[in-house]
């Protein structure tokens, strides 16, 4: 085992049980993830990634389950972990800073309560050790110590999302899993905080999971990239590297999504179609249907993977195993 | 969509359950002629027969005026016909026997044909106050939500004072100074007490739908208000209106049940309310006369879980929350 | 003047506020905002939440009565209250189409019920047969092909592109001269983002119509317009070619739009923004210049008097003292 290493996420199935059957939201995904690297992971609504994030902290809602696979995390196989084993490392080892600031925040209570409420839940400390805490972390937010006795609704759309941050960080975890942090802010909002981020991630040495459907924000961002499609990742690797040099179509077709602000002005594509329904995925690979380089074998086998180096791997059929492209 | 509502509604289980039990008092109510055994007024049955009829032997002829060409006479016959009229009393106080299901009251009326008789007051009163009450609060909902400005000021100052009177003093006191008789006062005081709550309840809707952005775009598309008011919020709206108008009927049906057992109602009409006051008046409570109370009793409690049932199944489809996965 | 569809001069629109605490007190949505838009021109109007962007939207589409200002349609001056005739033939003209695609089709309607009423509330068509056939046709022109796999359907059966699909083509029917875009793909999914965006610029090159595409996203900005505005707190800061405003940018407040907009070539090495803080009460706005309590370039005079909007060169306004 590297010692670098702190998640190790293989063959994870994990989705929803409803009335016509399995929802496969997340469908044998593996990654790994060292010491303070900063993952991103990439794609659309009702592709898994949500879930993906709940089912790491296994937080995942009543009809949702983990199916098969495993979560190795600090060498521990936490997928076995029971509820009150999972209680020692949540907010511990490994924390989460959900998408929606306003419901993730308790209105009756001060955002002061709150943060010394998440120390007391893990560590035996006096009253005034805790506060000391909590205007530290609230601190390295640049949120001044007045506001300690605020409740939510007196803050603004960033402040509560660097109370969520800041929430995250109080007890030094080793890992961050960050859904959608910055998705209802403004611009300027969502820059500030993934400034704070960088910052603090530098400072403390901990690692990100961060989750979002704007990929132009994680290309720069993050370290290590993984985009998610129809349940499943299906290309991973460096970001500049995926951002550069991107192998599958879906990737592709995502990087020229976004128009640029400083480069030329070109035609830029999308990509035609929508999702496949999770509850009857197609046969063969996912994005088949919609892919415009799709051919005959796509639609019966799900490719296997094809590394193009130690850290860059597609799931496409356009790329056999010598790296020859066969599209 | 209105379809799909209405399918989801039949395939709800407590939804189902409550249409059954309601279209059950339904069939009484309209089949009373056929199902009640006697009058439900009445407390003897008398029956009268012919024996025998009789002509008398002698006919009188009278020849009136008449001249050479009209003739003009008049026959008269003497008929006696025998009658036998034979009363059967019914007994008082008698509990249930073969002849009386749910026996009888103190002086003798059949208790279930007033139970079968009283359903139809009953519910009468109960649909067309819920349906009354509906309307109204509907109407003043729409004006008051949807144009706003100093008309909703005004009609929720009006729901806003009648929502902390109490109910059933003001229905106590309304139905003390009208003295018309009959069952169309007693629909007027259920209205008029009952649709401060719906009204509230259906404006916050029509408020929160006017803000959508489908009813923005009708705007900017040029739509007339009736189009926007009736085609485009009316629908969505289906499935609050359809609880409250169950809600107002439940509570119509409880609120003339009431009126009746307290004396204030009309006690000359047959209804649930009426056994269960005559039944009060004539201490059966305290001489243990079940049969009097029980039956007007348990269809009371039926009919409110009726309603209860379909309002519960009315949230759950409307609420996905709620729904069973 | 004639070549320009739309002139809107000096127009204020203030929000009472209604609780009792402030009472008397308003919010300030826009205040002193003038632009013009030639025909077949697309005006990007760009800004944060709050800034008033959506606001300018509803006053031009006749949603709100300006406090304040003239708009002028072609050439002609609006008037406050219309009759209905004239109402319906400005409405007619100009369309929005709203953010939201869920909230913004009737839930209870199916898309040839929705997309009917254009037609009948200007009397453009008649007949169930004519308008089924227009509505086909329209639905094919927005990408919904074949038409009769969508017309009859309710729109929960749709995804959420299909969906502003329908609202567009909704707003296509009636031929406008002027449509109004409300952050029409920010709810989408990226993926899909671009085909919208590329539909109504070729639906502009064929008909030769004018767009005002509000966004928040200064790169999609500049992929659409001809213009960008930039608007602050119910001002507006900077107006100019797409170009300029991006290339040549003035105002500060634009800068810092600039600097915090993604943009995946400059990776980590990018410089930090240089201001912090949040966009202004616009109950109680700042004195002078809005944007002076977080301008890295504040002087005192800023905060005096509101600065007056000046032309830096030919086309390229802002309203700064610099």
């Amino acid at each position: 085992m590297n010692d670098k290493r702190i998640l190790n996420v293989s063959n994870l199935v994990a989705g929803y049980e409803i009335k016509k059957g399995f929802v496969k939201a997340v469908d044998e995904v593996s990654f790994t993830l060292d010491k303070g690297e900063f993952l991103g992971i990439a794609g659309e609504s009702g592709c898994g990634k949500s879930t993906l994030a709940y089912g790491l902290m296994k937080l995942l809602k009543d009809n949702a389950v983990i199916k098969s696979g495993s979560i190795n995390f600090n060498g521990q196989d936490i997928q076995a972990y029971s509820n009150e084993q999972m209680n020692q490392i949540r907010w511990v080892d490994m924390s989460m800073v959900f998408q929606s600031a306003m419901n993730a925040l308790n209105p009756v209570l001060t955002i002061g309560e709150q943060l010394t409420d998440g120390i007391f839940a893990h560590k035996d400390v006096s009253k005034e050790e805790a506060k000391n805490r909590a205007l530290e972390v609230l601190k390295l937010v640049d949120i001044s110590a007045d506001r300690f006795d605020a409740y939510p609704h007196q803050l603004s759309g960033g402040m509560k999302q660097r109370v969520m941050i800041a929430m995250g960080l109080i007890l030094q975890p080793d890992l961050i899993i960050m859904d959608e942090p910055t998705t209802a802010l403004d611009v300027v909002v969502q820059r500030t905080i993934i400034e704070k981020i960088q910052d603090l991630r530098k400072k403390f040495g901990f690692s990100v999971i961060f989750i979002t459907h704007d990929l132009s924000l994680l290309v720069e961002i993050s370290d290590k990239l993984a985009i998610m499609y129809a349940g499943k990742i299906i290309e991973y690797g460096n970001a500049n590297e995926v951002f550069l040099h991107s192998l599958h179509p879906y990737t592709k077709g995502l990087m020229n999504s976004f128009p640029s602000l400083t480069g030329p002005i070109k035609r830029m594509g999308g990509i035609e179609g929508k999702p496949p329904d999770l509850l009857n995925p197609p046969k063969g690979c996912r994005f088949a249907p919609r892919c415009d380089k799709s051919l005959d074998i796509c639609f019966k086998e799900y490719p296997e993977t094809y590394s193009k180096s130690e850290n860059h791997w597609v799931d496409c059929h356009l790329y056999n195993k010598d790296g020859n492209s066969n599209g | 969509m209105l379809g799909d509502v209405f399918k989801l509604f039949i395939e709800n289980k407590k939804a189902a359950l409550g249409l059954c039990i309601l279209l059950f008092f339904i069939t009484v109510a309209i089949l009373a002629p056929v199902i009640a055994p006697y009058d439900p007024k009445a407390n003897k049955i008398e029956t009268i027969e012919v024996i025998e009829t009789e002509r008398g032997r002698n006919i009188t002829v009278e020849r009136e005026n008449s001249d050479e060409f009209n003739e003009k006479r008049i026959y008269s016959q003497t008929v006696t016909t025998t009658y036998e009229k034979n009363t059967k009393k019914f007994p008082l106080n008698s509990p249930p026997t073969s002849e009386h299901f749910f026996g009888t009251a103190h002086s003798g009326q059949d208790l279930f044909s007033q139970v079968i008789w009283g359903t139809r007051i009953t519910l009468m009163v109960g649909l067309v106050t819920g349906l009354f009450t509906t309307i109204l609060a509907l109407t003043l909902a729409l004006v008051s939500g949807y144009f706003g400005g100093i008309v909703d000021d005004i009609i929720s100052l009006f729901t806003n004072v009648f929502l902390v009177i109490p109910s059933l003093p003001l229905m106590i006191v309304i139905a003390a100074y009208i003295t018309v008789k009959g069952v169309f006062p007693i629909v007027l005081i259920l209205a008029l007490t009952s649709w401060p709550w719906p009204t509230r309840l259906l404006r916050s809707q029509v408020v929160s739908l006017k803000n959508r952005d489908f009813i923005r775009v009708s705007k900017s598309l040029g739509e007339k208000h009736s189009y926007i008011i009736f085609r485009e919020m009316l629908p969505n709206m289906i499935s609050l209106v359809m609880a409250s108008f169950f809600q107002s009927t439940m509570g119509a049906i409880m609120g003339e049940a009431t009126l009746e057992f307290i004396g204030l109602g009309n006690v000359s009409i047959v209804s649930w309310g009426t056994v269960l006051y005559w039944a009060q008046t004539n201490g059966a409570l305290l001489s243990g006369a079940w049969w009097w109370f029980l039956p007007p009793g348990i269809c009371i409690a039926l009919i409110g879980t009726s309603f209860a049932l379909m309002n519960f199944a009315i949230d759950e489809i409307s609420n996905p929350k709620l729904r069973k996965r | 003047m004639v070549d320009n569809i739309l002139e809107i001069k000096n127009i204020n629109k203030h929000f009472p506020i209604k609780s009792f605490k402030g009472y008397g007190r308003f919010v300030h949505a826009m205040d002193d905002v003038s632009f013009e838009l030639r025909k077949g021109e697309v005006l990007a109007i760009v800004g944060e939440s709050g800034s008033g962007k959506t606001t300018t939207a509803n006053v031009i589409a006749g949603l709100y009565e300006p406090t304040s200002g003239d708009i002028y349609f072609e050439g002609k001056k609006m008037g406050k209250k219309m009759n209905r005739k004239n109402e319906l033939a400005y409405r007619k003209k100009v369309q929005m189409i709203f953010q939201d695609p869920f909230s913004s089709l009737n839930p209870t309607h199916t898309i040839f019920s929705i997309l009917e009423r254009p037609f009948i509330i200007h009397g453009l068509v008649s007949g169930k047969k004519n308008l089924r056939l227009e509505i086909s046709k329209l639905l094919e022109l927005v990408g919904l092909e074949p038409a009769e796999q969508y017309i009859d359907k309710f729109p929960h059966e749709l995804s959420g592109g299909q969906r502003q699909r329908v609202n567009i083509a909704r707003t296509f029917s009636v031929s406008p001269d002027l449509i109004l875009a409300d952050e029409p793909t920010s709810m989408l999914d990226v993926s899909i983002r671009m085909s919208i965006m590329n539909m109504m610029l070729d639906y502009r090159d064929r008909q030769g119509i004018s767009y005002i595409y509000i966004t928040h996203d200064l790169a999609g900005a500049r992929y659409m317009s001809d213009k960008i505005a930039v608007m602050y707190a119910g001002m507006l800061m900077e107006i100019g070619s797409a170009e300029d405003v991006i290339n040549s940018t003035f105002h500060p407040y634009t800068r810092l739009l600039k600097s915090a907009a993604p943009s995946p070539e400059e990776g980590l090495n990018r410089s930090k923004l240089t201001t912090k803080g949040d966009i202004p009460s616009l109950i109680n706005p700042p004195s002078g210049c809005r944007f002076h309590p977080r301008c890295p370039f504040y002087k005192e005079e800023c905060s005096m008097n509101i600065p007056e909007i000046k032309e830096i060169k030919k086309g390229h306004f802002a309203r700064c003292i610099l």
